[in-house]
């Protein structure tokens, strides 16, 4: 029954972002038979949560839970906590660490706040995989202030291949930006631009006694692939390598999201309303046309 | 979860396709409730409701135009009883006097019966839906605009509007609405703006954004004042609708300025990409120095 997994992935495409842990909810509820299908191909919010024995904080999601407990990064210890939980081996522990490390520089250098996770585990045919998690929440300072949040989700295979490895990386990054300042904003400009030049504040009540009030949400994720070779020196290779792939992969996504979202949604907009006058433009093109035939003839 | 838990738990997910997906997001329940008898009857009210609340629109049987089918297009007085579900899928298009029996999961208008508007509010009725398929004409590429008197009232009138634009080959699809309720007695204009767009290419972005706005109609409007108090009140519109837009603009710009880089920067501080052998060797050295090796201790 891919069939209803695919249905299920389809349905997931096509509903609001902003709802999709109650929708998944929704979903395993109807047919917990395909509970682990689901939640292991649909990427959720990551929840952050804190580490008991050093008190910083870690990411969870599906890659570091067993049973309902999470493991953390940093003391590599389950909560709620597990007797026989899953760890990763003592070699893979300590690349582990690194790459915890590696990845806290990362996230400071390009987020400047927020959360990273990296969790790794060993694959049966004797190679690794790894999901590399990064998290920033933007809280408005003021109300109208706007407000967002970004989750980086970065699954990778790695396989030695002699002194060369072989990464595939799956990246999803998740997106969500609210706006309440569009509709007072009109408000605003009511009272701040007069017919007399005047600039009054736009503090003051508007005249008119018009009440406004709105919210503007942009939400949702995008996923892309890549595959590449690198040289291995030694275990601590895979880190460089792996982060190289994932920054390149952030760049491109982050320019790939801007454009979607500031680009491709406004369009749309554009595409169904238009702020200037349509019938103008028609009659105006319509005048130019017979003018050009007039001065021909 | 009981058959009745599941057609709920399908209904709110019909009611929250995207615009132009409805058909897509009922295959994909469909398919997971594999019950098709419970669920055509079970699913019903959400397709009435999906169909209502977002202005979807409708042939008007032997006319060249369409119609928006909402609650304020329910013929007055029908479908109050639970099991009158043929009443309560007739809808009027004032435009042509026309009542239709909608079907909605078809989306298909039937059955055409002459329907007598109420005499009373009609000419301004008339005036408000001239002035506003001027408006249509002017700033809608592909829209359609419905004026409603409301029941009861001489002095109450609705104005909607909806725009769809849907190209699922490009992967993606936009629907503009808004509705303005007029009442010429108290002078107010009460409106909402809803616009929803939906970019589907190898992922799921969603734009929402809700606008509500209630002001004083000038005292010049007034039924009476016929085809140049219906423009004014379309004036209103306009105004209200293009700073609306304009705003739109400006919270992208700001968006894109403060809350996107925010988030996360294009470049780290350096204006370079990080030097990953140096990111590692920092951290040996900063862990020697505190004499805590991380490469070449055992763990």
């Amino acid at each position: 029954m891919g069939d209803l997994v695919d249905s299920m992935l389809d349905l997931m495409r096509r509903l609001p972002p902003t709802h999709v842990e109650e929708n998944v909810a929704s979903l395993v509820a109807m047919c917990p038979d395909y509970a682990e299908d689901l939640l292991g191909s649909v990427d959720q919010p990551l929840k952050v949560l804190t580490d008991r024995a050093t008190g910083k904080e870690y990411l969870a999601c599906d890659y570091n839970r067993d049973g309902d407990s999470y493991r953390s990064p940093w003391s590599n210890e389950y909560d709620p906590p597990l007797e026989d939980g899953t760890v990763p081996t003592p070699k893979l522990r300590k690349l582990e660490i690194t790459a915890n490390e590696a990845f806290d520089t990362y996230r400071e250098m390009y987020y400047e706040g927020g959360v990273s996770s990296v969790f790794l585990w060993d694959l049966d045919d004797g190679g690794f995989a790894g999901v590399v998690l990064l998290k920033k929440t933007l809280t408005p300072q003021a109300p109208g202030e706007p407000s967002g949040s970004w989750d980086s989700i970065h699954v990778f295979e790695a396989a030695e291949r002699g002194r060369q490895a072989h990464y595939k990386l799956t990246s999803t990054i998740m997106l969500q930006m609210i706006d309440r300042s569009a509709s007072t904003r009109t408000s605003k400009e009511d009272s701040t631009v007069t017919k007399g030049g005047r600039i009054a504040s736009s503090e003051k009540p508007e005249q008119d006694g018009a009440k406004r009030d709105g919210e503007l949400t942009l939400s949702g994720s995008m996923t892309r692939q890549t595959e590449q070779d690198f040289p291995l020196q030694d275990q601590s290779s895979h880190i460089t390598n792996i982060g190289r792939m994932i920054e390149e992969m952030e760049i491109k996504m982050r320019n790939l999201l801007q454009e979607v979202y500031f680009g491709k949604t406004r369009d749309v907009v554009f595409d169904l309303r238009s702020i200037d006058d349509l019938e103008k433009a028609r009659r105006q093109r319509e005048l130019q046309k017979e003018l050009v035939g007039f001065i021909k003839r | 979860m009981d058959p009745a838990e599941r057609i709920e738990a399908a209904s709110k997910f019909l009611l929250q396709s995207p615009p132009g997906e409805i058909n897509d997001v009922l295959n994909d329940v469909r398919n997971i409730i594999s019950d098709d008898d419970s669920l055509q009857s079970g699913v019903l009210p959400a397709l009435r409701e999906y169909n209502i609340t977002q202005f979807t629109t409708a042939e008007v049987p032997g006319h060249q135009h369409q119609s928006i089918v909402s609650s304020a297009a329910r013929i007055p007085g029908a479908g109050e009883d639970e099991d009158g579900e043929l009443s309560q899928d007739r809808y009027w298009d004032p435009r042509s006097r026309t009542s239709f029996r909608f079907d909605h999961l078809s989306l298909e208008s039937s059955d055409p019966e002459p329907y007598e508007p109420d005499a009373e509010s009609e000419p301004f009725r008339a005036a408000l839906e001239n002035a506003s398929l001027q408006y249509l004409q002017a700033h809608y590429h592909d829209g359609v605009a419905s004026v409603f008197p409301v029941a009861g009232s001489s002095t109450r009138f609705v104005i909607q509007i909806v725009a769809n634009k849907y190209n699922p080959n490009n992967y993606w699809s936009g629907r503009w609405r808004s509705e303005y309720t007029i009442d010429t007695s108290t002078k107010t204009l009460e409106g909402r703006i809803l616009v929803n767009v939906h970019y589907y290419e190898q992922g799921n972005v969603q734009l929402s954004t809700t606008h509500t706005v209630s002001l004083a109609l000038p005292p010049a409007i007034a039924p009476s004042g016929g085809a140049s108090a219906a423009s004014k009140v379309l004036a209103l519109v306009e105004a209200e609708e293009g700073k609306y837009q304009t705003s739109l603009n400006e919270a992208y710009a700001e968006m894109g300025e403060k809350t996107f880089k925010g988030l996360r920067r294009a470049l780290p501080m350096t204006r370079s990409k990080l030097d990953w052998d140096r990111v590692l060797g920092y951290k040996l050295g900063a862990e020697l120095t505190n004499s805590k090796g991380v490469f070449g201790q055992p763990s």
